[in-house]
């Protein structure tokens, strides 16, 4: 490989492609080409050892000797085909030789390069020691000649070659690799021989006189000017003569010094060839033929097989041990059993220990446990088991005279039966209580009282009875019925003490709740009719009419969205007063606690007037909302303060009347609400709902219900408080009142108790309505219920 | 365990057997013993005619076989069984069936005619035999209690208690059959719905919805009280009444709901039960409660036997409860009589017997009880088709109740009433 092609591996760096080696195989064709006429013509000279040539590569050698460190490194990588050959060939001489081959078939494959190579390898081990002895000719000649020698190099060179080849033969047999041996002082420090004229002793003893140095600096100085070779000029510090250095020695001190390889031929990025490749070759790697022993069987192997087959027959070893098909589960709870060593100590029971003998036993024993002959009597009539001693005392005089003992099998057999029912683990049960798993509510019989049997039913309507309503006295009871009729009974005989017709069916009634007057409002399609009933105290009844009576029309008419009228007739007679007619249909009626404020309800999703709020002493009528917010189903008011509660189909939205604000709004989690109760305390809201669910809402505690009852089969149609027990109800469609037991605590820290305490039922189920309105007796523990049956029941 | 040792005794002296024990079967029932007793008696008097007894074993009805009834009062069939046996109370007979125009709400008889009040606002005099003799009209609402006062020869004074907030004093005079208001008891705020009048005749107590109980004379005058009611108009007034304005003598406060039923215990001792689940005993001189029993209902009705000295009160649950008023230890309940599954709105003791009373309820049913026998009543009066609303019991024996189905029913009870006295 030339110099020209490694500078060229060089500059194209690191990165190597195909097609660069190819291209760089192409140009070292033609670099061949361009020195093939040197190799041929040392071809020619092969029999008679070219001068030149032999120079050349002494030369390479020589420097390659001195850096030997740098050969060291060199070496690793691949050489030049020179290089392989001579120093692998003494290791392995199969690679060399397939080397050879390899370089046989690139021979045939007219690569030349190859020649020199091929040339190498077949010169004798002598020939290869020469560069050493050549380079320590040419030293000795360079020690001799001295700067004479300086001005012409290559004539020098060749001269010391042709020396070289004529003094082979006197260092034949010196294999020594030293430096110089003309001076024997060895590896030591040169200024030693400062102040001598001689710098060492040759082989022979004779001193080694330095050369004459006449220069002083002045001559120093002309030389230094003058002589064009000055900077090339070294001394060497074994002979003291100055040495000047050839063109190729600079050269390698430049290479040097930039840190590159010494040897100017050596390219570091040799083209790696794969010699092994994965493509299947079509021809072997070596031409070498097979050995005998590929073809013989071997006699070793032979015999082990034959141990093999012996031991297999005798049963020693198992040709092949079968696969257990079993899955490979990982067993959980193996740790677990019971019957591991771990739970045996841990369920490990003693056995039961044998009594120890006591003084009864003794062959001897003290006269009070022998028994007597009464005793003894006894004993032998009872039975084995039932015997306090299993054996009669007996009294020997020495234990040489004490039988043997009788029972003895007897009672081994008993103590082996004893060992054998033992119980030998101890069985773990958890013992849990189911009961203590339910939640901690109170009995309902700790509840006392509340509503538990049907006492009493009022019969009369001949429909459905959509709304009750008790009197605040709890005298009385109202109720109002599609049969468009209201009657009026007596609580506690189930009497109806008046019917009135109001001509359509009737949707809700509500009695005042201000014990002073005695006015029923009842609502039947798009009226709704104050009614003063005439039962109860006729200073309260004349109070009532005089009420009525009294008022004064104002001064200024407002306009309304009612419209009040007084009744006439025979509705006054009836008991009626006065008749407020409204833009549609009244749904709900309700009081506010004073009984001064009453609220109508008229649902209707398109209108902005579903709500109405009169005043009976004024005769006034105002709408409270401007907006629509969605269907309104039931209003409540307050009990004491003044907030006005209107649930829409899915929220509860409860407004400041003072303020004029929404204070709150209560998501109900349900799809239709039905109907609402408040809680005579007020902060305790419940909502009865279509899909049969109950939601309780605590106000202090959050807008989401604070428990939802989902108790009921069917929808909800009505729930109501009880004004003073901690009870209130629900009716459903299902046909049944369920009373819970709703405790609200003045603590604030403590949340309401909610236990349902009783099912009620009694009504029958007509066109699938059951139980269509829930009250409470004012002061009694006593729940109304209206039914789809016609009849209102009384459940105490 | 066959036999029992037992020695038999009565209070009749008629029918006396000797004062020796005597060996029975333990399963005996009560037929079997009364036959026991009967032929006793053959051998001992020589004409008896078969008597049906009833047999107490230590103060209990025996209902079932002697060595069950025995199991169930803990009594120790060791011993000497001492049975009492008396004779037996035959079933009463119904007598008559007085129908009316309205539910009955409340009857009371003495020896000669039966006091009816009714729902049609009248009032209804009738004879034992159940004839129609009077319509007392007068109130303007449903009347809701009536009471004898007295019996002067043929006039007569009685009191109807209203709907209307009033109670007319009226007089009756049964020879020529007239009735006249004498007076017109106004002060009540609420519907009267119970009166009393007391042993010496000459006061009457009223209870109302209005919680109050009042006082006033019973005696008739032609004197017209003061009403200090100034927003009434007079003239109104004049033409609505009945009889001549009374006002009351004392006005007892401290219930705290409607009064449902008042009566004397004796001439100066007040007894009122509420719905506000209390009876109250107060002093009728001084107008103070005296003292007070809690029960956990609401109380429809009492009774006072002034011979066990037993309160017995009905109340909105299916019991009959007896109380001792005198009892200072507390208000306990004495016993429990259950057998009603309705409201208990009548009951009334006998007069005669200090161990019977009667009871009526919502269930339809009229009971009659001996409390020695607290398991199960003596008999059931089934006559009524609907609600009975109210009892009453005469010293002759008879047994009236009448309900909401608009009849009064009368039954003849007494077998023993010779023999009450012993």
């Amino acid at each position: 490989m030339s110099a020209r092609g490694a500078a060229a591996e060089r500059n194209s760096g690191m990165k190597k492609t195909t097609e660069k080696r190819k291209n760089r195989e192409k140009e070292e064709q033609q670099q061949e080409e361009e020195e093939l006429p040197m190799f041929d013509k040392n071809a020619d000279k092969v029999g008679h050892l070219d001068d030149t040539d032999e120079e050349k590569e002494d030369l390479s050698d020589s420097e390659e000797s001195v850096f030997s460190g740098l050969e060291d490194s060199g070496t690793d990588d691949d050489d030049d085909e020179e290089d392989d050959g001579d120093d692998d060939d003494d290791d392995d001489g199969d690679d060399a030789s397939g080397e050879e081959e390899e370089e046989q078939d690139e021979e045939n494959h007219n690569k030349v390069e190859k020649d020199p190579a091929a040339g190498e390898t077949s010169l004798t081990p002598q020939t290869e020691d020469k560069p050493a002895k050549s380079r320590k000719l040419k030293k000795k000649k360079s020690v001799t000649s001295g700067g004479d020698e300086e001005e012409e190099r290559g004539k020098s060179e060749r001269d010391s070659g042709l020396k070289i080849s004529s003094q082979v033969d006197e260092y034949e047999q010196d294999t020594s690799d030293e430096e110089d041996i003309r001076n024997t002082v060895g590896n030591i420090p040169m200024e030693w021989y400062k102040d001598f004229p001689h710098i060492g002793y040759d082989l022979d003893g004779k001193k080694i006189f330095k050369p004459i140095r006449s220069k002083d600096e002045l001559d120093e100085f002309l030389e230094k000017m003058e002589n064009p070779d000055y900077w090339r000029t070294v001394q060497d510090k074994m002979t003291g003569s100055d040495v000047r250095l050839s063109d190729e020695q600079v050269d390698l001190v430049h290479r040097l010094q930039h840190g590159k390889f010494g040897d100017i031929n050596f390219n570091e990025y040799e083209p790696a060839i794969d010699f092994f490749s994965n493509e299947v070759m079509i021809h072997p790697v070596t031409n070498r033929p097979e050995d005998k022993r590929s073809f013989i069987p071997s006699l070793i192997e032979k015999e082990k097989v034959g141990k093999l087959v012996h031991a297999i027959k005798m049963g020693w070893i198992k040709p092949r041990r079968p696969k257990d098909s079993a899955p490979l589960y990982y067993d959980l709870w193996a740790k677990e059993d019971p019957n591991s060593i771990l739970g045996r100590h841990k369920m490990h029971v003693p056995a039961p220990k044998i009594r120890l003998p006591g003084h009864e036993e003794s062959y001897n024993p003290p006269p009070e446990y022998l028994l007597t002959e009464e005793e003894r009597l006894t004993w032998e009539q009872q039975d084995p088991e039932e015997r306090k001693l299993s054996l009669l005392p007996q009294k020997f005089p020495s234990l040489r005279a004490v039988p043997a003992f009788t029972r003895f099998i007897h009672e081994r057999f008993e103590r082996c039966l004893d060992l054998y029912l033992c119980p030998r683990q101890r069985k773990m049960r958890v013992n849990v209580n189911p009961e203590d798993l339910i939640p901690k509510l109170p009995k309902p019989k700790d509840l006392h009282p509340f509503p538990t049997t049907q006492s009493l039913v009022y019969r009369g309507h001949s429909s459905l009875v959509r709304s009750i309503s008790v009197a605040p006295g709890g005298q009385w009871l109202v109720s109002g019925s599609d049969d468009g009729t209201v009657r009026f009974w007596e609580v506690a005989t189930a009497r109806c003490l008046k019917t009135v017709e109001v001509g359509g069916a009737v949707k809700s009634v509500a009695w005042s709740p201000n014990p002073a007057v005695c006015l029923v409002a009842i609502s039947h399609g798009n009226t709704v009719v104050l009614m003063n009933p005439g039962l109860g105290d006729r200073l309260i009844l004349s109070a009532t009419d005089q009420l009525i009576s009294s008022y004064e029309e104002p001064t200024e008419v407002k306009d309304q969205p009612v419209e009040w009228s007084l009744a006439e007739g025979t509705e006054h007679q009836q008991g009626q007063r006065l008749i407020l007619t409204h833009p549609r249909a009244v749904k709900q009626v309700t009081w506010h606690g004073k009984g001064d404020y009453l609220a109508c309800v008229m649902p209707d999703v398109s209108s902005n007037v579903q709500v109405v709020i009169h005043q009976v002493s004024k005769r006034r009528t105002q709408n409270p909302f401007r907006k629509n917010k969605g269907m309104v189903q039931c209003v409540s008011f307050h009990p004491i303060r003044p907030y006005f509660f209107v649930a829409t189909q899915r929220h509860v939205r409860v407004y400041n009347l003072i303020k004029q604000e929404l204070t709150k709004k209560l998501m109900t989690n349900c799809k239709w609400v039905s109907s609402m109760a408040i809680h005579p305390g007020g902060d305790n809201v419940i909502c009865g709902s279509y899909d049969c669910r109950l939601a309780w809402f605590d106000l202090d505690l959050s807008t989401k219900p604070y428990k939802m009852l989902r108790h009921h089969k069917k929808a909800l149609r009505g729930v109501a408080y009880h004004r003073q027990y901690p009870l209130f109800a629900s009716g459903s469609d299902d046909g049944s009142v369920i009373v819970c037991h709703g405790m609200v605590y003045n603590d604030l820290l403590q949340n309401p108790l909610i236990v349902p305490v009783k099912v009620l039922k009694g009504h029958t189920i007509t066109h699938d309505l059951g139980v269509l309105d829930v009250a409470f007796h004012p002061t009694q523990p006593w729940v109304f219920s209206s039914g789809a049956d016609g009849t209102v029941r009384l459940f105490t | 365990m066959s036999q029992l040792q037992a020695r038999f005794f009565t209070e009749y002296k008629k029918f006396a057997i000797d004062d020796v024990p005597f060996s029975i079967p333990a399963a005996s029932e009560v037929k079997d013993l009364s036959n026991v007793i009967n032929k006793l008696l053959e051998f001992k008097i020589a004409d008896h005619k078969h008597v049906e007894f009833d047999f107490l074993v230590r103060g209990q009805f025996l209902r079932t076989s002697l060595a069950n009834h025995m199991e169930t009062e803990n009594i120790s069939t060791e011993e000497v069984v001492e049975i009492e046996y008396v004779q037996k109370f035959t079933a009463p007979q119904p007598e008559e069936c007085i129908m009316h125009d309205d539910w009955i709400s409340s009857v009371e008889a003495d020896s000669e005619w039966i006091l009816t009040g009714s729902y049609d606002k009248t009032a209804r005099i009738w004879s034992l035999e159940g004839k129609a003799v009077m319509t007392v009209a007068g109130h303007t609402d449903v009347v809701k209690d009536v009471a004898w006062v007295k019996r002067d020869g043929l006039s007569s004074l009685l009191l109807t208690a209203s709907l209307d907030q009033t109670v007319l004093l009226w007089e009756w005079n049964s020879e020529r059959n007239k009735v006249k208001a004498r007076h017109c008891c106004r002060g009540h705020a609420g519907s009267v719905d119970t009166i009393a009048v007391d042993p010496t005749r000459t006061k009457f107590c009223s209870g109302s919805w209005d919680k109050m109980l009042k006082i006033w004379s019973a005696v008739p005058t032609e004197e017209e009280d003061e009403v200090e009611e100034p927003n009434r108009p007079r003239k109104k007034q004049k033409t609505e009444q009945m009889g001549l304005t009374r006002t009351p003598l004392m006005t007892l406060s401290g219930h705290g709901e409607a009064v449902s039923s008042v009566l004397w215990t004796d001439a100066e001792e007040l007894c009122s039960a509420s719905w506000d689940h209390t009876i109250r005993l107060w002093d009728a001189e001084t107008g103070v409660q005296k003292s007070m029993l809690t029960g956990s209902k609401v109380f429809n009705c009492i009774s006072y036997s002034p011979l066990c000295r037993r309160l017995a009160s009905g109340s909105t649950d299916r019991h009959v409860r007896l109380w001792d008023p005198r009892s200072k230890d507390g208000s306990l309940v004495l016993l429990s009589l259950t057998s009603h599954t309705g409201w208990v709105t009548a009951v009334r003791w006998s007069l005669s017997n200090n161990h019977q009373l009667v009871s009526g309820s919502f269930d339809n049913v009229v009971k009659l009880w001996d409390i020695r026998s607290c398991k199960a009543p003596l008999y059931d009066l089934a006559a009524h088709e609907d609600r009975v609303m109210c009892a009453d019991w005469t010293e002759s024996g008879l047994i009236l109740s009448g309900g909401a189905d608009n009849k009064l029913y009368t039954y003849k009870y007494g077998t023993c009433v010779s023999d009450a006295g012993a």
